[in-house]
């Protein structure tokens, strides 16, 4: 309970300290080449909700509506012998997505994700397909630098959104080694982002952060309360038609343990931290993304998942 | 308008998080009726995964290759995490484990009451109080002991565990059989308890039947307390070393993790 209201009341003072700020005037920087929000969006190892620590991102339009596949590819081990054979786990997720915006200040990001997962076990091939956990978040800036001749240009975002279970969460992987093989996490879970671009010409960094609140689900599982973070570092490259961003940072991702009728599970926490490069190429109101995230450091579910890699590439059209 | 959207995220963020916390937890929290409970006993070698026939080192320097493995669990009791115990009833609480035949490895009770056990106990082999029972006390078990040849003869008694296969060592070069069985001797019963505290709880509801993951590691046999060498003895099934054999058992079993499903 005190973790939700430390939660509740943080916002509630930088929202008070957003609405102060946002009364010194209005905004006439024009938006197309401010960067978006990563709003990275995962749930436990980033294999059962929407994102992957892949971020939800484009550098190069603010509101769009698109269409992304990504590829995560786990390891995992049983734990219980020191020879126990390795398993490979594909996660693949292709995901409507699309940034909306509502009133000044104001965008709604939405994802619907669909999953078709398969991995091998001890006792053959398995596979599942479904729906996924649908997301929308609310971000609202609260800070956006207003003179076109500054020579950095600062914009802050906060948000707060909503998971909505309408994957199917399936019992039978709650005994099998990645809990988070699943399309759904079958909770309903709450998410509170920041983030934070920097820009001097046509360089720019993008920082945010973000904390996932989740909730029991209906077979009294819990995922652990996920935190995300990353930092980019990107650059426009302008020719006659076309524009071309580059992207290279680092991203994390931080989980607590998941319980099972209100029993902590153990070897469920962990955390990981990946190297990313991406680039999107813009040409009109079309924009072609792809992104790679390779671990530099990680510690999940115990040492019994191993991430290898993941992969996106993404289709937006510019609203 | 700011401050009235500033308000209303406020007003969502706080009903949701006090719902969260609201959510009753009947099925942990009803500790009425009673269920099932399963215990799964698996195998490994030192901390590599037992499987028949490989070849395994000896702290002696013997190599050993083993083709049958089976020991006879009893008398199962669960304690709970409050204290209290739960005594399996003697006449369903006789099991032969066998590595090889996954109906054999994983046993079930039923009729287990509700809670929340942290604790389990139970023997290798049968004993005595069963034993003085006679042939006729022994119900269905007999037989069953019988036919998986976990018995030498009615008067001889059970054999509580059965370790074979064949060896090789620096003196005798030849592949020659070993056989280890415990059981009672003419000096020892040889019937020994096991108690395991579990690094998670099982949670016994009418809805879960949680399952208890035993790992038994079989280098323990020969690499216990005591290490014994087949070389002078391929055939232990008596005398002092046996003994030792029995409490090397008692020592290797562990619970791995408990799944409440």
């Amino acid at each position: 309970m005190k973790k939700y209201s430390l939660v509740v009341v943080l916002f509630w003072s930088v929202f008070t300290y957003a609405a102060e700020k946002d009364s010194l005037g209005i905004n006439p920087y024009q938006n197309y080449f401010r960067s978006l929000e990563y709003f990275e969006e995962c749930d436990a190892c980033g294999c059962s909700a929407s994102g992957g620590s892949l971020g939800f991102s484009s550098m190069l339009n603010t509101n769009f509506v698109g269409i992304r596949y990504f590829n995560q590819r786990y390891k995992s081990n049983d734990g219980l012998f020191s020879d126990s054979p390795w398993y490979e786990e594909n996660f693949n997720t292709i995901q409507v997505w699309g940034r909306i915006p509502i009133v000044k200040k104001v965008q709604v990001s939405v994802l619907v994700p669909y999953h078709f997962h398969n991995r091998e076990t001890v006792t053959g091939a398995q596979d599942i397909s479904g729906l996924g956990d649908l997301t929308v978040l609310g971000m609202y800036t609260v800070y956006e630098t207003v003179k076109d001749s500054a020579v950095f240009s600062h914009s802050v975002q906060l948000g707060a959104g909503v998971k909505a279970p309408t994957g199917k969460y399936r019992e039978f992987s709650n005994g099998s080694v990645n809990p988070s093989f699943q399309v759904g996490t079958g909770s309903w879970d709450y998410i509170f982002a920041a983030e934070y671009v920097v820009k001097k010409g046509s360089l720019g960094l993008n920082t945010m952060g973000s904390y996932t609140v989740k909730t029991e689900n209906e077979k009294y599982y819990r995922f652990g309360n996920q935190f995300n973070y990353s930092s980019t570092v990107f650059y426009f490259l302008n020719s006659d038609k076309y524009v071309f961003v580059p992207q290279l940072g680092v991203a994390g991702e931080v989980y607590g343990n998941n319980y099972q009728y209100k029993q902590l599970l153990r070897n469920t926490a962990g955390d990981i931290l990946f190297g990313k490069a991406g680039i999107e190429i813009g040409r009109d109101k079309f924009s072609f993304g792809a992104n790679v995230m390779v671990p530099i450091n990680q510690n999940l579910t115990g040492g019994r998942v191993e991430a290898q890699y993941r992969w996106s590439v993404n289709l937006n059209y510019t609203l | 308008m700011k401050f009235k959207l500033i308000n209303t995220v406020i007003a969502v963020a706080l009903a949701i998080a006090l719902g969260s916390c609201t959510n009753d937890n009947d099925v942990v929290n009803a500790t009425e009726g009673s269920g099932s409970l399963k215990i799964k006993f698996d195998h490994r070698y030192g901390d590599v995964d037992f499987i028949m026939g490989a070849p395994y080192t000896t702290s002696q320097g013997e190599t050993i290759k083993v083709d049958n493995i089976k020991y006879i669990v009893s008398n199962i009791v669960l304690i709970k995490e409050e204290g209290g115990t739960y005594v399996y009833p003697k006449s369903k609480s006789y099991f032969i484990i066998k590595e090889q035949t996954p109906s054999l490895f994983t046993i079930e009770l039923t009729d287990v009451p509700a809670g929340n056990y942290k604790t389990v106990k139970f023997g290798i082999g049968v004993d005595q109080e069963q034993f003085n029972l006679g042939a006729a006390g022994q119900g269905d078990f007999l037989a069953q002991a019988q036919s998986e040849g976990m018995m030498w003869s009615w008067s001889a008694g059970y054999k509580f565990l059965a370790f074979e296969g064949n060896f090789t060592s620096a003196t005798v070069t030849d592949p020659t059989l070993f056989k280890v069985h415990t059981g009672q001797t003419g000096t020892n019963y040889n019937y020994t308890e096991v108690v395991l505290d579990m690094p998670d709880k099982a949670l016994v509801r009418p809805t879960i039947t949680p399952q208890i993951h035993v790992m038994a590691d079989l280098s323990k046999i020969l690499d216990g307390a005591t290490k014994i060498s087949l070389s002078p003895q391929p055939n232990i099934m008596g005398g002092v070393v046996l003994a030792s054999i029995t409490a090397n058992v008692s020592t290797m079993f562990s619970v791995d993790h408990v799944h409440n499903d």
